[in-house]
């Protein structure tokens, strides 16, 4: 067993061992830094990535459902799926009527590609007919005026509740609410612009327009649509309760007989999880291949580095061995100054990192969206500082450890001998 | 243990060596460094080993002090077969057995003179407030109170020297082992030195010292003389 003296003195000998040799010792850390950099930069761009998803998701919802003829994934056949019968309005409202357990459930008819018109300005985007209650999800919250009542719905009104990014492209001023724009060729009154909703991959969220139902039926007709439902279940705990009601009855108003596969896809936010997740791998295996190839280069720099400073310093080795220093002792000394040069290329490495991140965050916020950026933390995070303090001291152990061995196999008299 | 006539008698010998060889490999020529030599040393006993260079003085010292092993016969110190220890046992008795003294000093150079003292008993275990307190004690003891915190380069050979007698005295070892001890020093230093000598066998403890120098071996009260590897000659001096 080692002895708290003798491994204080391991510490006390590396520390003046690199004071000693500073300028060498940072040269070689090269690797080392490089390899860190690499490490927590990356594990600081997966964080930021994770964090912008869960922005996105958090605010549409965990607890969201869309029972739909398509598979938004893009899972499954697609042949399989074209072959499927529309789901009706008649199927839509029924399975609204029966379900039981969910806090909304919300008939939806979209035209993917309709014309919304202001004077001269055209742009063509998604057209959602939908209904009241919709205004109380997440996804409808109004941040603007405010969303169609429920006699605007039933009576047809043609009222329209603009998506962010269509409020932005229309009215760049942000005066649209009561201005009258056309959609479809039919003239709209803006009562209500919707908050932020899109982040990655779901910008598309942002860039619609809602009206109701009915509206929706004068403007673009139910021919040859098929309805998706929109569930909230109002937590994420009654998913599975609420998916399988759900499932139940959109089987039971669909006649899908037992035994065979649902004809209708049940689409959830995770769907859009495996493409983060994509995205993150690449991350990971870029950044793997890197910083491996930088601790090897780093590791064969400071091995060589130990065996020079265990040559140099041989006779004390000899001393240390003829007063009493263990094999493990002298191990010990030598594994604690090679972790303790790679920690010093942490220390170095982590100002470096934080100064990459933080330019990066920073002109991120040129281009990207605030409300992107603003999700991103622009430190590195503690437990980033943490495993990259952690994989210093393995490399600097993995690699100290041969020259570490030989300095503890050294016979005592050839040491003293050595001049 | 065993129980061999030596470790029955009243007065055990600290060190006892039997035909002792020990054989070194320069390429394909063996050097025969110590033939075959046979010796017990008692406690308190002030021994001087003589002989000309290359006698194999310090293969036998080494020897002694459990630096080296030797290639045939039996080591016992204290009783304990030395052959049968592993290393780090070998370093332990080193450790609290044991107090070097070298020709060269061999002093840790960027360490001060009380952290060089304190050194072995770092390996031994002692606690930082203990260590600097026998520290003190031990550099007290050759006149260096006031050196402690000098580098061995802002001291003299002499205090050199005297700093590593404290460092091999500092954990109360059965043997003192000396080689060389005032080779690199002048003769007024050097009598220093013997003197300090003098005093601490006088103190109790067992003093051994490696030679060439008559003059220095008169100090000891037994002198060993060793030529080619073998034991020429050992005699109690009278004084
Ligand atoms: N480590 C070693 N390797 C090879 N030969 C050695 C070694 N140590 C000592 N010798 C040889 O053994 C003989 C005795 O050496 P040593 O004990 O140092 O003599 P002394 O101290 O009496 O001058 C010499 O011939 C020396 O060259
Ligand atoms: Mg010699």
């Amino acid at each position: 067993m080692l002895r708290p003296s003798e491994i204080a003195e391991s510490f006390r000998i590396a520390t003046s061992a690199l004071r000693v040799n500073l300028m060498r010792s940072i040269l070689t850390m090269g690797g080392v830094v490089v390899g860190i950099v690499l490490v927590v930069v990356m594990g600081w761009t997966i964080k930021g990535l994770d964090a912008v998803w869960e922005r996105t998701i958090g605010i549409i919802g965990r607890d969201m459902l869309y029972m739909d003829k398509w598979n938004w994934a893009g899972g499954g056949n697609w042949r399989d799926a074209e072959a499927r019968k529309d789901i009706t309005e008649r199927q839509a409202w029924l399975l609204a009527e029966r379900m039981e357990s969910a806090e909304y459930v919300m008939p939806l008819a979209r035209s993917w590609n309709g014309s919304v018109t202001l004077g001269n300005k055209q742009i063509m985007c998604s057209v959602q007919g939908t209904t009241q209650s919709y205004g109380n999800t997440p996804a409808g919250t109004t941040e603007q005026g405010r969303w169609f009542t429920g006699s605007e719905a039933l009576q047809g009104s043609h009222v329209v509740v603009l998506g962010h990014g269509v409020n932005r492209t229309l009215f760049p001023d942000n005066d649209g609410v009561g201005k009258t724009i056309k959609i479809g060729g039919i003239p709209y009154t803006v009562i209500g612009v919707v908050e932020k909703r899109g982040f990655i991959f779901m910008d598309f969220i942002d860039n619609q327009v809602f009206i109701s139902l009915n509206a929706f039926k004068s403007t673009f007709g139910f021919f040859g649509r098929s309805f998706s439902i929109a569930i909230k279940a109002g937590n994420e705990k009654l998913l599975d309760i609420v998916r399988d009601e759900a499932r139940g009855y959109l089987r039971e108003i669909r006649n899908v007989p037992p035994g065979k596969d649902d004809d209708f896809s049940i689409n959830e936010m995770q769907a859009f999880d495996a493409q983060v997740t994509t995205i993150r791998i690449v991350i990971w295996m870029v950044g793997i291949g890197l910083t491996v190839l930088a601790f090897i280069v780093g590791s064969i720099g400071i091995m060589n580095i130990m065996f020079v400073s265990v040559t140099e310093r041989t006779k004390e080795i000899g001393i240390r061995k003829a007063i009493g220093a263990r094999r493990s002792s002298v191990l010990l000394q030598f594994l604690i100054e090679s972790s303790m040069i790679c920690l010093l290329g942490a220390l170095i490495a982590l100002p470096i990192a934080q100064i990459l991140v933080g330019s990066a965050r920073w002109v991120a916020i040129g281009p990207l969206k605030q409300e992107w950026v603003s999700a991103v933390s622009p430190f590195i995070q503690v437990d980033l500082l943490f495993i990259a303090i952690a994989v210093s001291v393995v490399v600097g152990l993995l690699a100290g450890f041969l020259p570490a061995l030989r300095a503890s196999r050294l016979d005592p008299v050839e040491c003293l001998r050595f001049e | 243990m065993t129980d061999t006539p030596e470790t029955q008698a009243p007065s055990q010998p600290i060190i006892h060596i039997e035909h002792i060889t020990k054989v070194y490999e320069m390429g394909n020529e063996d050097v025969h460094a110590l033939r075959d030599v046979s010796l017990d040393i008692g406690n308190n006993e002030y021994v001087a080993i003589m002989g000309p260079s290359g006698s194999g003085k310090s293969t036998l010292m080494n020897m002694l002090g459990c630096l080296d092993t030797p290639t045939s016969g039996t080591y016992l110190f204290k009783g304990e077969d030395v052959k049968s220890m592993s290393d780090d046992e070998l370093a332990m008795i080193r450790n609290k057995e044991i107090g070097f003294v070298f020709q060269t000093f061999n002093l840790l150079p960027r360490a001060t003179a009380l952290q060089n003292v304190e050194l072995p008993l770092v390996y031994a275990g002692v606690k930082s407030s203990l260590r600097k307190q026998q520290a003190e004690a031990a550099l007290e003891s050759v006149g260096l109170r006031d050196r402690m915190d000098h580098r061995p380069n802002e001291l003299s050979g002499g205090q050199r020297q005297r700093v590593a007698i404290a460092r091999a005295l500092v954990t109360k070892p059965s043997i003192i082992l000396a080689d060389e001890p005032t080779g690199n020093l002048d003769s007024k230093t050097g009598q220093d030195i013997m003197d300090l000598f003098e005093r601490l066998w006088k103190l109790g403890n067992t003093v051994i010292l490696v030679t060439h120098e008559e003059d220095v071996a008169r100090h000891a009260r037994r002198i060993i003389r060793v030529r080619d590897g073998l034991v020429e000659s050992d005699d109690v001096t009278s004084k």
